[in-house]
């Protein structure tokens, strides 16, 4: 996730793409690289859920896939479920002492 | 202007326990109860914890992750115990790393009150999320709005 993201001509193509969708060659165009280049930067945005392809016809068409989102989401909300999670033990622990464990 | 890249977020946790603050205080104190429900998780593979509470005393925390984003992964987190009031209020100023690298910085609030039933506890966590130092610096537009997204996901 952190690796696809850490790359500033994916992120550049993550920027464009937020527009709305793209086919590859538009998106390769500004940018200056090959499409080949731009398929490989794809891929890794695709493994991370963050880009979704679908081919129609001869035209292969980008657009953002929310689920990577939701997944960066998660990891900075994670510290909220985390704390939540220790409470939820602290409460386990705590009834534990009832039965005499103490 | 560059844009920020620091996500600021505090969200509230609250439970009620049928015990007294000396017990729930207790659980915060006592080493060998604090492991169990604050270091101890099926989510991840405790390496290290130990900690000296009391002000200016620290909690050192480091596991291996066993699933979700981060999986295999070495977190370390450090707490340092800036406010400690016996029964009542622990204040700790923390932050986060997963593989050397800082992800956030936060303060966590522990208030304990008293209630007819036992306690209510209040848990405060203030929190500076930073980006993954994984590459250059994140400056572009999308970035930003991706992490507008964030911040209004965290307010709630």
């Amino acid at each position: 996730m952190f690796h696809a993201l850490g790359d500033p001509t994916r992120r550049a193509m993550l920027d464009r793409l937020t527009h709305g969708p793209l086919s590859v060659s538009a998106l390769a165009a500004p940018l200056g690289i090959t499409i080949t280049a731009v398929a490989q930067h794809l891929q890794v945005l695709e493994e991370c859920a963050l880009v979704r392809t679908e081919k129609l016809g001869r035209v292969r068409t980008c657009r953002i896939e929310m689920a990577g989102f939701d997944t960066l989401e998660r990891w900075i909300a994670d510290h909220r479920t985390e704390w939540a999670r220790r409470l939820d033990q602290l409460g386990a622990l705590l009834d534990e002492l009832d039965e005499g464990s103490e | 202007m560059e844009q920020p890249k620091v996500v600021h977020s505090t969200f509230t946790l609250e439970r009620k326990f049928s015990k007294p603050p000396e017990v729930v205080f207790a659980a915060f104190s006592d080493p060998a109860k604090l492991r169990r429900w604050f270091a101890d998780s099926k989510a991840h593979e405790t390496e290290a914890f130990t900690v000296d509470f009391k002000v200016g005393g620290e909690e050192y925390l480091r596991y291996k992750m066993i699933g979700g984003p981060v999986a295999g992964l070495t977190v370390v987190n450090k707490g340092s115990y800036q406010v400690i009031v016996p029964n009542e209020r622990i204040v700790t100023a923390t932050t986060m790393s997963v593989e050397g690298r800082p992800i956030s910085a936060s303060q966590v609030t522990i208030e304990l009150l008293p209630t007819s039933e036992g306690t209510d506890l209040i848990c405060t966590h203030q929190g500076a999320f930073f980006e993954n130092a994984d590459g250059p610096q994140l400056r572009e537009q999308g970035f930003r709005v991706l992490m507008d997204k964030l911040a209004a996901m965290l307010a709630n």
